[in-house]
C-alpha cells in the first residue's frame, strides 16, 4: 500500500480513483499480466511508486516492459519499449500456468457473487447463438481467471451486470462457491478483488461470496447494494476507499495526458494532437522511470 | 506447382496480388498473424478485392482480418479467441453477423488465446491436440464440442483438450525477410512461429526484404525459417494503421474514424469502396493515406525503439 503518509489530492476524477485503486492491489516484485486501460495504468503508476520492481507481462508475448509512453493495447509498439524478454504468446502463457504470475487484470460486462466473469454474449431474450449483444469474447481472460495466483476484476457497477448468475462463464471465478477451483484443478487462486466506479469487493474465505469492503469517497453501502442482484454482504470493517495521493494523480497526468483513459476516451484526438502526446510523454516519462 | 516446390524455390518472391490468388482459395481454411498491434491488414484487402468465398478464419485475437471478412460475407465460420478493435472498439460486422445473421450467419466456435496458441503448437508439431487447464468448467467449453475434458492418463487430475488447427494457408508479417523466406520478427512474435509452421501454405509478408547475408548477422531473429515457406512479399506499411515494432507507431486516429465509419452496414460499405475496392493495391492505399503520415509514425516510432540490427 502506499500514500499513507502522503499528500492526498484533493481535485481528481472518479477515473483516476479506479487508477490509484488498481495500483495499491499490485504489490513490488510481483509478476502482473495486464490488460488495457484503467488497470494497465494502475500497474504503471504502481511502477513509479511503490511497486518498482513489478514485472507487467502482455499477451502479445512482452515481458518487463518500461514505455515512456501510454500503452494503447496489448501488442501496442509500447510492450516491448525497453523489455526484458519479448517471446511468444503461448510461451507468456505457459509461464502463467506454470505458475510464475502473481496478479492478473480482468474486466467484463458481467459478473456474479462467485466472481465469474462474462465477456462473450449478453443473452438478453436470445441465447448464446442469437445473444442481443454480442461481445468480442475471451481473449486471453479466460487462462488468466484459471492459472495466475490472484485475480483483479474491474467493472461498472450495476444491477444488471452485478449477477446472482452471469448469461455465459468466460472467465471462471470460484464457479458455484467453495471447493469448484479445486474439483476444475485449476493451478491460479481465483478472484482477490472487484474494483468498479463505487466500490471495491473482497472475497469471503469460506463462502468464496463477494462482499463489500469499501465505498468509495461520497459512496453509500445502500446505495452500492441497490446495484446489486444478490444479496450483498457488508464487511463489519466497511471502509471509505483511500483518494490518490497528490504524487499519484500528478502521475496519471502525465501517463495518460490527452485523457484516453482517464477521461474523454479516443473521439475528438487528431494526428497532430496524437503526434505531440508521443513526442512530449518521452521525455517526461523517461525522467520519471530514472 | 506442389507445396513441396514452391517451399524448395531459392526465389520465392511475388506480388501480394500473386501470393493471394495462388494460395488463398474458395473454401480455404485461413490464419493470419498479429496481436493486438502488428495485424495483417494490407493483405486482409487484397483478398477482399479477390473475393475468395466460404472461407474458415482460425486465429487467436484478429481485427481487420476476421471483422472484415466476416462484413463482406467470405468467412462461413470462424474458430477464435476474441474478435474485435481493442482499444479502438468492439467489431461490428461481428456483431451484425451473430446478433442478426448481415450479410449472414457464421459458424462461431470459441477458445482462448492461450489454447488458440497452442491449437497452432500442436499443428505445428505434427501432433493431433494439446492438452491444457484453461477452458474447463467454463461456458466455453459447454459450447463448443471441439473442446475435450479428459482425465490425466498418468493419475489425478482434469485437463482439457484442444485439437491441432491446420489452416491450409498462413499470412505472417514479419519486420524482414529474405527472398528464400527467413523470416525476422524485432519485436513481438505472438502466435507467428506456429501459425506458419501448421499451415499447408505460408505467406510472408514483410516490411523489407533484405540480403541473407543481413539474416545470418542476427540469425536468432529468425522466428520462420526458410523451408516452411512458400511465398515472400515486400509490403511496407502492412499493418496500418496497427503499429508494427521497431517500424511505426499506432495510428490510433485513422483507426478511430474507420470505427465511426463501419459502424453501420453502410457506413462499412463506404469504407470498403475507398479502402480496398478504390485501391488498386497497397501502394495506392498508401497514397490515399498520405507518405507524409506514414513517415510520420515512422519518425515517432525511432525516438522510442531503435534496433541496431
Amino acid at each position: 500500500m502506499s500514500g499513507h503518509q502522503e499528500e492526498y489530492a484533493e481535485d481528481y476524477t472518479l477515473q483516476e480513483l479506479l487508477v490509484v485503486a488498481a495500483s495499491r492491489e499490485v504489490n513490488d516484485k510481483e509478476v502482473v499480466f495486464v490488460g488495457v486501460g484503467i488497470p494497465c495504468l494502475g500497474a504503471l503508476v504502481a511502477k513509479l511508486t511503490h511497486a518498482p520492481n513489478a514485472i507487467l507481462v502482455v499477451e502479445s508475448g512482452c515481458i518487463g516492459a518500461t514505455p515512456y509512453r501510454l500503452t494503447l493495447g496489448i501488442g501496442d509498439n509500447a510492450c516491448v519499449e525497453n523489455a526484458i524478454c519479448v517471446t511468444s504468446l503461448w510461451r507468456a502463457f505457459s509461464d502463467q500456468q506454470r505458475g510464475y504470475f502473481d496478479l492478473g487484470m480482468l474486466g467484463g460486462a458481467q459478473v456474479d457473487k462467485y466472481g465469474n466473469l462474462n465477456s462473450t454474449a449478453i443473452f438478453g431474450n436470445g441465447d448464446y447463438y442469437t445473444p442481443s449483444a454480442r461481445l468480442p469474447g475471451s481473449g486471453g481472460a479466460n487462462d488468466i481467471a484459471v492459472s495466475a495466483k490472484r485475480t483483479l476484476v474491474m467493472m461498472n457497477q450495476q444491477k444488471r451486470r452485478f449477477l446472482e448468475k452471469v448469461d455465459f462463464v468466460t472467465s471462471p471465478g470460484y464457479l458455484d462457491g467453495p471447493g469448484s477451483r479445486e474439483r476444475n484443478g485449476y493451478p491460479g487462486g481465483g478472484p482477490a478483488v472487484i474494483i468498479s466506479n463505487m466500490a471495491i469487493f473482497r472475497f469471503d474465505k469460506q463462502t468464496k461470496e463477494a462482499y463489500l469492503d469499501s465505498v468509495h469517497p461520497g459512496i453509500t453501502a445502500e446505495g452500492v447494494a441497490r446495484e446489486v442482484s444478490w444479496d450483498l454482504k457488508v464487511s463489519p470493517n466497511l471502509k471509505t476507499t483511500m483518494p490518490p495521493t497528490k504524487k499519484e494523480t500528478e502521475i496519471i497526468r502525465i501517463l495518460d495526458s490527452e485523457k484516453i483513459y482517464t477521461g474523454g476516451g479516443l473521439k475528438g484526438l487528431t494526428f497532430d494532437n496524437y503526434m505531440n502526446m508521443l513526442d512530449s510523454s518521452y521525455e517526461k516519462l523517461r525522467e520519471m522511470f530514472k | 506447382m506442389n507445396a513441396e516446390d514452391s517451399k524448395k524455390s531459392l526465389d520465392k518472391r511475388m506480388s501480394l496480388k500473386e501470393a493471394i490468388s495462388r494460395f488463398v482459395f474458395d473454401g480455404c481454411s485461413i490464419a493470419f498473424s498479429g496481436m493486438g498491434g502488428e495485424q495483417v491488414v494490407a493483405p486482409t484487402y487484397e483478398i477482399i478485392r479477390q473475393g475468395q468465398k466460404d472461407m474458415t478464419l482460425m486465429g487467436d485475437s484478429p481485427c481487420e482480418c476476421a471483422d472484415y471478412l466476416v462484413g463482406t460475407g467470405q468467412l462461413k465460420r470462424v474458430e477464435v479467441a476474441w474478435l474485435a478493435f481493442a482499444v479502438a472498439g468492439v467489431s461490428p460486422n461481428y456483431r451484425r453477423a451473430v446478433e442478426k445473421g448481415i450479410p449472414r450467419k457464421i459458424d462461431v466456435r470459441e477458445f482462448s488465446n492461450y489454447t488458440m496458441g497452442l491449437r497452432f503448437l500442436a499443428g505445428a508439431m505434427g501432433l493431433p491436440f494439446m492438452t491444457t487447464k484453461s477452458l474447463i468448467g467454463s461456458s466455453i467449453e459447454k459450447y463448443n464440442d471441439m473442446i475435450k475434458v479428459i482425465e490425466d492418463p498418468y493419475g489425478g487430475q482434469k485437463v482439457a483438450v484442444v485439437p491441432a488447427a491446420i489452416p491450409d494457408v498462413a499470412i505472417v508479417h514479419v519486420n524482414r525477410a529474405d527472398k528464400l523466406g527467413n523470416a525476422q520478427f524485432l519485436g513481438f512474435s505472438s502466435n507467428a512461429e506456429n501459425i506458419a509452421r501448421a499451415a499447408k501454405r505460408a505467406i510472408i509478408t514483410c516490411e523489407e526484404i533484405v540480403s541473407t547475408d543481413k539474416i545470418k548477422e542476427n540469425p536468432t531473429f529468425t522466428t520462420v525459417p526458410q523451408y516452411i515457406v512458400d511465398a515472400v512479399v515486400e509490403v511496407p506499411y502492412c499493418s496500418h494503421p496497427w503499429n508494427m515494432c521497431y517500424a511505426y507507431a499506432y495510428d490510433i486516429p485513422f483507426h478511430m474514424e474507420m470505427m465511426a465509419e463501419i459502424e453501420t452496414e453502410d457506413g462499412f460499405k463506404r469504407w470498403m469502396d475507398k479502402w480496398a475496392f478504390g485501391c488498386k493495391d497497397h501502394e495506392q492505399y498508401c497514397d490515399k493515406v498520405g507518405w507524409s503520415r506514414l513517415r510520420k509514425l515512422t519518425q515517432v516510432e525511432k525516438k522510442f525503439c531503435i534496433c541496431n540490427c
